[in-house]
């Protein structure tokens, strides 16, 4: 059940990454020996291409195939999110996607659950802000069950109204529960921080919307969204183009309707003033801290050089944030940074969970990191290490025929160029220090951050002040 | 850096049906050094890339009163460096080359692996061969990592609703110090290690003799293994750990309870455990099943009874987690507001006296043997896991070949099976209950307002 996969091996030489940083220069947290036997070359891979098939149904399907294990994962787009959801039914994109498996005319809930785990198969639908997504997979003998399984769901639900009725107990169980948790607080605030005037700035259902929210409301929803609508869909593992196409046809050629016009929302540009806002968390032992503002949109032309940047500054923990306030000082177990970039958000974060006692001094070095890479060219070493991580890491890329699938999927949903992949190492390698230093003085929030903390309020109201004015929003929001 | 080791499923069985697909066992070359090193190299050549996993065989098990916590300590303090090797130079090193790389304590073993192109053999072996032979300690190092291990503590524990619980259902379960305490360790115990005792702690457990090696990857098995003789051979054998005594008092007084306050938590919590013997033997296979069938997913008994039929749960998981030693079969359950846990805890145990009274159907345990067969193939999509488990179950259960046999033994295991080591385990004086309760609404948040 082994088979290369059909790319394209060469080593070359480091060449644009330079050479090896030498071993005087100095970086956080970490002592290089420069003894170690590192291969000074890269490999270069070629992402195996997809084949591409239009389906009748308007669907177009990306196949990749790969025979490593007897198992076959679809994924299909549908133009359901949570942006769709009036400002008085939020959380009816979430129901709508966990009853539609909860019934259809010929089986109840119990039946499709019991189907479901006879054949071993995984069928999930969820929605995420702009769009949603079907998956199914199962091993290769039992993946026609899983598709039929799929067809009766998607196009027989029957929404039973006990079933929603009782979905929303257990979802204003599971908000409650989630209350605790102080990433999903911050989470929370940092939407309504970054985009107050639309529908982004919510990030669950709340007990009013559930309340409000009717079985028809549902079905409504499913009508207008659950349609083909030209989106892409994706197949990855033991099946060919052709087998792909003909189960598709069958399993979804009566499926019909669309096409549904896109989610359209404008990218905001960084919030120009300062800001802290402090989440009180009675007993807390520890402050949660973020920094946040609007960045960029996948989009972007500086996309490419933000991915670098952020190899230098927090992606993971080689990456400056790790190295110094984890392992130089010691304030933190975990830290890291990224950029959130698709077509409806646009933002930059780091956040990090620190005792509550050094909650000033570790945001303060945070802060402190986010001026030196604005303030600084990185180091042409470092700048170097950083391209090495992404293009050396890109093999490991390599092993999931899904993960593949995945990067083709972006590739086609954005529109990026057919060749995208394939001179993704060259680009990564093409970034400059002047390019690093350029979008981190754009994007890194520095005299503009807005800065969230979730912690015990006593504790750390007061220093807050030192970075700017505090605003106290309560528990669970404003 | 810290998880629990649940029952590794792995790999490769004979065809249950004749349009099941086959699945190759996992070959692989089971060699052991002269110093004692056990080396296990399973080749792969989908995808250029290969995964190095060493698995020491040291856990929280082995600490001593008064330095809980400390193998964990001492897993963050190996990558501080070693005699060619700077502080924070490994993980620099495999992440600017492309790869990754971790390490995790549990009870029994202490697990170091990285995955990377395939081009970097030889950094991976000497990364590992290095602080196997010369790992340096220094008191400014390991005041640093108390620190990162605290902050961690805090992460996990302290600062989480049901942390606690965690730590109080292994109190009431074991009665053995071994099992008795947290991996992560008290806070007070954390700040007591020395320098000393690192260096101690090294000198016995991480030795050649103590440690299982494995590759798996776009490997050439010889090459390879000429390679690790070149970086490992050398490494001086030492005299064998003591192994720990992990055998339970015998327990009186029947079934334990207890209550917790949480401040942190907003709904409540049950916990149940039944205690079970060490995870290689067959009752502890067949309960793992049996957890599968009672609250495996949405289609268990418990999951429709309990969260769809009389939503006295919000959610729902049953397992059997397996040890080198005494394991557990674990029910957990969260409440959602205004229900009562008592009475979800009766319902649950009227569910577990139907398991004791007939046996599983031949429906049921099909549908278990597609899910067995079914996660075998996910350590066949990453080299990563094949040396994982590879290097686990040689480090605990002193036997690579699990990743192949377990599998099989899982899907042979028989209704009666089920039933017979339900009757002898699942038993209310052999259990631990656990309800975690929101502390008293004082110091609460207040309830978040409707809407925005």
């Amino acid at each position: 059940m082994k088979r290369i996969l059909s790319v394209f091996l060469v080593v070359l030489p480091l060449g644009a990454q330079g050479p090896a940083a030498p071993a005087t220069q100095a970086l956080s947290g970490v002592v290089r020996l420069n003894k170690l036997p590192i291969s000074e070359e890269v490999l270069q891979v070629k992402l195996p291409r997809p084949v591409e098939r239009p389906l009748s149904n308007g669907l177009k399907l990306l196949v990749v195939e790969s025979h490593r294990v007897p198992n076959i994962t679809l994924q299909i787009r549908i133009p359901t999110g949570d942006l769709r959801n009036p400002p008085e039914l939020l959380g009816l994109s979430d129901a709508t996607a966990a009853l539609i498996r909860l019934g259809t005319k010929t089986m109840n809930a119990k039946a499709i659950a019991d189907r479901l785990a006879d054949l071993g198969a995984t069928l999930s639908i969820g929605s995420g802000q702009d769009s949603g997504t079907i998956f199914v997979s199962a091993m290769t003998e039992n993946f026609d069950g899983a598709l039929a399984l799929l067809t009766d769901v998607l196009l027989n639900p029957t929404f039973p109204e006990d079933e929603f009725v009782k979905w929303k107990t257990r979802t204003k169980a599971q908000l409650e529960q989630m209350q605790s948790q102080p990433g999903f607080l911050a989470n929370e605030e940092m939407l309504k921080v970054l985009y107050p005037d639309d529908s982004r700035r919510y990030a669950r259902p709340t007990v009013a919307s559930l309340d409000k929210m009717t079985r028809n409301d549902v079905v409504e929803h499913y009508r207008k969204f659950y349609v083909p609508s030209g989106q892409w869909a994706g197949i990855a593992g033991d099946i060919t183009p052709a087998e792909a196409v003909a189960k598709l046809e069958k399993a979804l050629g009566g499926w019909k309707g669309g096409p549904v016009a896109r989610v359209s929302m404008s990218l905001p540009e960084p919030i120009a003033e300062k800001k802290v806002f402090l989440i009180p968390r009675p007993n807390s032992v520890q402050t949660y801290l973020m920094v946040v503002n609007r960045a960029i949109g996948r989009l972007n032309p500086d996309y490419i050089q933000c991915q670098v940047m952020n190899r230098v500054l927090g992606a993971g923990p080689s990456s400056r944030l790790f190295r110094n306030i984890r392992e130089e000082k010691g304030y933190t177990y975990g830290i890291g940074s990224g950029f959130a970039s698709t077509r409806v958000m646009n933002y930059f974060n780091a956040s990090t969970s620190v005792r509550t006692e050094v909650t000033e001094p570790a945001l303060a070095e945070l802060l402190r990191e986010f001026r030196d890479i604005r303030d600084r060219a990185v180091p042409a070493a470092e700048l170097a290490d950083a391209r090495s991580a992404i293009v050396s890491g890109f093999v490991l890329g390599l092993e999931s025929s899904s993960a593949v699938l995945s990067r083709w999927m972006e590739q086609r949903e954005y529109g990026l160029p057919e060749d995208y992949w394939d001179t993704y190492s060259q680009k990564v390698s093409a970034v400059t220090a002047e390019d690093v230093q350029r979008v981190a003085k754009k994007y890194v929030p520095a005299e503009n951050a807005q800065i969230i903390a979730v912690g015990d309020a006593g504790k750390i109201a007061e220093l807050l002040k030192k970075f700017g004015p505090v605003e106290d929003v309560g528990a669970g929001g404003k | 850096m810290l998880r629990n080791l649940l029952l590794l499923v792995a790999v490769a069985m004979p065809a249950f049906s004749q349009t099941s697909s086959k699945i190759d066992p996992v070959k692989y070359t089971d060699t052991t050094l002269e110093n004692g090193l056990r080396v296990v190299i399973a080749e792969d050549h989908y995808a250029p890339v290969y995964a190095i996993a060493v698995s020491y065989k040291v856990g929280s098990k082995d600490e001593r009163p008064g330095r809980t916590g400390f193998a964990h300590l001492f897993e963050h303090m190996m990558f501080k460096g070693s005699e060619n090797v700077g502080p924070g130079e490994h993980f620099y090193t495999i992440f600017t080359r492309g790869g990754s790389m971790n390490g995790t304590t549990n009870t029994d073993r202490t697990l170091y692996f990285e995955v990377l192109p395939k081009n970097q053999v030889d950094l991976g072996l000497f990364l590992e061969a290095d602080r196997m032979r010369s790992l340096r300690v220094t008191k400014e190092n390991l005041d640093n990592q108390r620190q990162a291990v605290k902050e961690e503590r805090r992460l996990s524990v302290d600062n989480q609703p049901y942390g606690q619980t965690f730590e109080k259902l292994d109190e009431l379960v074991y009665d053995n110090f071994a099992y008795h305490h947290s991996v992560i360790g008290s806070m007070a115990d954390l700040d007591a290690a020395s320098v000393e005792d690192v260096q101690q702690f090294f000198r016995t457990y991480y030795a050649p003799n103590n440690a299982v090696l494995s590759l798996a990857g776009d490997l050439e098995t010889k090459e390879t293994l000429a390679k690790v003789k070149k970086y490992f051979g050398g490494i001086p054998r030492q005299e064998a750990p003591k192994p720990v005594d992990l055998a339970e008092p015998k327990k009186e007084g029947g079934e334990r309870r207890l209550e917790v306050d949480d401040k942190l938590a907003r709904v409540a919590r049950l916990d149940i455990v039944y205690r079970l013997p060490d995870g290689a033997s067959a009752d502890t296979r067949a309960l793992s099943v049996g957890a599968s069938i009672l609250g495996g997913g949405e289609s268990s008994r418990l999951y429709q009874k309990l969260v769809k039929e009389k939503e006295l749960a919000s959610s729902i998981q049953c397992f059997a987690s397996g040890r080198e030693g005494p394991s557990t079969f674990r029910v957990t359950a969260m409440v959602p507001p205004g229900k009562d846990p008592k009475q979800l805890e009766s319902l649950i145990s009227e569910e577990i006296a139907k398991f004791l009274s007939e046996p599983v159907t031949e429906k049921e345990l099909a549908k278990t043997r597609t899910a067995i067969r079914r996660s075998t193939l996910f350590p066949r999509e990453s080299v990563l896991s094949t040396a994982i488990s590879l290097a686990d179950e040689t480090a605990v259960y002193n036997d690579p070949n699990r990743i192949n046999s377990e599998p099989e033994k899982r899907l042979a295991v028989t209704a009666d099976e089920i039933e017979a080591a339900a009757k002898k385990y699942l038993r209310n004086d052999n259990r631990v209950v656990v309800v975690t309760k929101p502390a008293a609404a004082a110091g609460r948040p207040a309830a978040p307002k409707p809407g925005n």
